[in-house]
């Protein structure tokens, strides 16, 4: 048998700019109007006739803590509905039928859930999706969202986000107090220009920043920081960017660690993976 | 308690001279629901753009020490009226409605109170 030494010619790539489709799949998935679970590196998207019905991330605080944070429902009753259903959303239908919790808060905090993990969900991913078809995902009372509008939501939040502050790294690792005065961090991108940076630093922090600023302590993330105000993570990264930008908290800086190591080349997957047929597809498309 | 489509298509049709409303989260100046609108008038666009009107105003009254809370915000312009209604209760998620009113048909003081009635049945 021969060894191959010379790396495989790189797969050939769509073009970025057609449709601007987060992932090509997920726009596949709507357009067959499949149902079932895609699961992507940073979340999970529960697709029911091709809409997007449910969404969780581990980076995004859940349905429960969002309705159960500010009063909105109490806890006890999350619980005992969730241990007599199998999921979140289930769970939520059940207080609905209920009475116990009222449509409309319930529609906004699950909307503001399904944004929230989606914007999570659909983050550039090392790893490829994968999806489960499945008959489970249904649409219910409560509202779903279609493909198209969750990736220009995903896509608008992180232009949003680049456009407060342009350096990702407080976005994951864990925060802290930065002294105004002391000066920039020198970890600093050369992102925005001084003169709106020192603008920046002189504008007082809002009462809602101010609860962000309180719980930086050097070992929460912003994720950490969202769970424990019960707010969504991505509020929480606007805020975080805000006061990065402001001068105020500042990523814990880490020990400057080599670069990653090069994926490895020839790299099989032994599991025979849709996602992976796909990509395979799609290349063969794109010749 | 309305869910967001009622509220919102209640306040298109009973509103006097209500073009278009929206539902908007303002810190991510998202629209969590849209009636109305047109073509040339995206209510996304302006609910994003709206959600800059209120920061703005926020950070004005932070600066000046102010302790009261918007209860609203209004923009004439030359034909029409955006009437902006922060929702009061709802803890940690700040939301608003945006409500866009043909200046030549509408009642100002009728429609903010209209407003502020299906503000109240949207509460939590």
């Amino acid at each position: 048998m021969t060894v191959v030494g010379t790396p495989p010619p790189a797969l050939p790539v769509r073009d970025k700019g057609a449709g601007r489709a987060l992932s090509p799949m997920l726009t596949r998935l709507a357009e067959e109007r499949a149902t079932g679970v895609l699961v992507r590196e940073h979340g999970v998207l529960h697709l029911a006739e091709g809409r997007v019905v449910h969404a969780e991330s581990p980076l995004a605080p859940g349905l429960d803590v969002l309705l159960t944070a500010h009063g909105t429902l109490a806890a006890t009753a999350w619980q005992q509905a969730a241990a007599r259903t199998t999921g979140p959303l289930l769970a939520a239908e059940l207080l609905l039928r209920s009475g116990v919790l009222p449509t409309g808060a319930l529609e906004l905090c699950h909307l503001d859930a399904l944004y929230d993990a989606g914007y999570f969900a659909l983050a550039p991913s090392s790893t490829p999706g994968r999806f489960r078809y499945d008959s489970t995902p249904r649409l219910g009372p409560l509202p779903s969202v279609p493909v198209v509008a969750l990736e220009r939501e995903t896509l608008r939040r992180r232009l949003l986000l680049h456009r407060l502050w342009p350096d990702p790294a407080a976005d994951t690792a864990p925060l802290i107090r930065a002294d105004p005065a002391a000066g920039r961090a020198p970890a600093n991108p050369a992102g925005p220009t001084t003169p709106a940076t020192q603008a920046a630093s002189a504008t007082p922090v809002t009462p809602r920043q101010r609860a962000v600023l309180d719980r930086v302590d050097g070992v929460r993330t912003a994720t950490d920081i969202a769970r424990n105000l019960g707010r969504q993570a991505f509020h929480t990264l606007v805020d975080v960017r805000r006061l990065t930008a402001a001068g105020q908290i500042a990523p814990l800086p880490t020990a400057p660690s080599a670069p990653p190591p090069p994926p490895p080349l020839g790299q099989v997957t032994t599991d025979p993976d849709i996602a992976l047929l796909k990509r395979l597809r799609d290349a063969l498309e794109a010749l | 308690m309305a869910n967001t489509e009622t509220a919102l298509k209640e306040a298109l049709t009973s509103i006097e001279g209500a073009t278009g409303v929206a539902l908007v989260d303002y810190t991510s100046g998202m629209a969590l629901g849209t009636m109305g609108g047109s073509k040339t008038f995206d209510l996304n666009v302006a609910a994003a753009g709206n959600t800059d009107v209120i920061r703005a105003k926020m950070r004005t009254m932070e600066m000046l020490g102010l302790k009261g809370g918007i209860e609203d915000i209004l923009i004439t312009l030359s034909d029409q009226y955006h009437l902006i209604r922060l929702l009061s209760s709802r803890g940690g998620n700040g939301l608003f409605l945006y409500l866009v009113l043909d200046s030549g048909r509408a009642n100002l003081a009728m429609a903010r109170h209209q407003l502020k009635r299906i503000e109240a049945e949207l509460e939590v």
